[in-house]
């Protein structure tokens, strides 16, 4: 055991093992559930794409590499891909509507407690502060609900290129100021 | 493409905002491409903060049908069982006789059990802990390649059901104390397990859970 559980049964299910399997659904699907349903709005097509997700953790558990990240923001990822993946698929004149998902709210204590080094996430989280409201509110709505450029742009009112270029400069300020590279 | 441009469409393709072709681009460029995949990985963690506002919701019970996707059981294969199933109580027999050698110094209270007997050319050690299961292999050497070893439990007069399988660090599951008369197995399967659910490959070690005596 160590202080990542979740790397601990990625590395196990790597290894073919069925019961960390089955412990990791119990202990990730909440989370999951939540990412999928906040960024595809539809309990049906979040419970299609939560299969696909667990599919794809047994198959590509392998490629998990501890020393670079902790295994629940691992499996973040491969459920927050698929959902982009489903979004950007979606024709762009249903991106933003959909049926009203009923959000059912899991009331268990957060198991994904901070454990990122204290002073890797107080840099992240003084960089993410240094950004400007409005372009953190984009970099937020993108990573969060899944908006597409086109989507952004709509709700800032400017045109998709400009809203474009905009969000690329955040990316760059923040990757500057994490880096410790002075900010252009 | 340069460094720095790249760098930035990995944070795009992290926050998930470039159009599906340019998203399909960078995906099949990131197959091939360590450096894309450490970018990737280097904004996954830069963004992680993030996930904390995804707020964890009911999930409904879908392990049956990723199982069931998984790890396909081929209909008709039950009828091994009867057979593989009498491998077993010989095994356990054996492996009963040998866990009557009394060692001389009583192994610690955790030990429920040591599947294979001191003379086999495998031998795995179970222990409970009072809340989980854990064995780990003592003797022999690992599963030939492509293949795996199975951890089973058996009640009497009951069927296999899989424990799972048995890394090179052993196999660790919540799992209650097995009372004296269950029989403890290893089978071994091919790689990610048996494909029925039920044992399909020889035993390779086995053990009965003697009853507890206090001594």
């Amino acid at each position: 055991m160590t202080d990542d559980p979740i790397a601990d049964l990625l590395t196990r299910i790597a290894a073919q093992d069925r019961a960390a399997f089955r412990t990791l659904y119990r202990d990730t699907a909440p989370k999951l559930m939540g990412v999928l349903l906040r960024m595809l709005k539809r309990r049906s097509e979040a419970e299609d794409v939560m299969q696909e997700v667990y599919t794809r953790i047994w198959l590509k558990a392998g490629r998990f590499d501890r020393t670079r990240g902790r295994g629940m923001t691992w499996v973040i990822a491969v459920a927050r891909n698929l959902a982009i993946d489903r979004l950007r698929a979606r024709p762009a004149t249903e991106a933003s509507d959909g049926e009203e998902v009923d959000l059912v709210a899991d009331t268990r204590p957060r198991a994904e407690a901070r454990l990122v080094a204290q002073g890797d996430a107080r840099v992240i989280a003084e960089c993410f502060g240094k950004l400007e409201p409005a372009r953190a509110h984009a970099l937020r709505g993108a990573y969060l609900d899944g908006l597409s450029y086109a989507d952004l742009a709509s709700h800032h009112d400017v045109p998709l290129n400009t809203m474009r270029t905009w969000l690329r400069r955040g990316l760059q300020a923040l990757r500057a100021c994490i880096t410790g590279e002075a900010t252009a | 493409m340069s460094e720095e441009e790249d760098r930035i469409k990995a944070g795009e393709y992290v926050l998930g905002t470039l159009p599906l072709d340019e998203r399909e681009d960078f995906a099949r460029r990131m197959a091939r491409d360590a450096r894309l995949e450490r970018a990737v990985g280097d904004w996954q963690n830069a963004l992680e903060h993030l996930n904390d506002e995804f707020a964890p919701a009911k999930a409904p019970s879908l392990m049956p049908q990723i199982e069931a996707r998984l790890f396909p059981r081929p209909a008709g294969r039950l009828k091994r069982f009867g057979g593989w199933l009498g491998g077993i109580a010989v095994a356990g027999a054996v492996s009963m006789a040998l866990l009557l050698v009394v060692p001389q110094n009583p192994p610690p209270a955790e030990v429920v059990a040591t599947l294979g007997g001191a003379e086999s050319a495998l031998q795995f050690e179970a222990r409970h802990d009072g809340q989980r299961l854990q064995l780990v292999q003592v003797a022999g050497t690992a599963a030939p390649e492509g293949q795996t070893y199975e951890f089973w439990a058996i009640a009497p007069g009951a069927a296999p059901v899989s424990l799972g399988l048995i890394g090179t660090a052993g196999l660790d599951v919540e799992y209650p104390r097995p009372p004296a008369g269950w029989v403890l197995a290893v089978s071994l399967e091919p790689a990610g397990g048996s494909p029925t659910g039920a044992p399909t490959g020889p035993v390779v070690a086995a053990a009965e859970l003697p009853a507890v005596d206090g001594g």
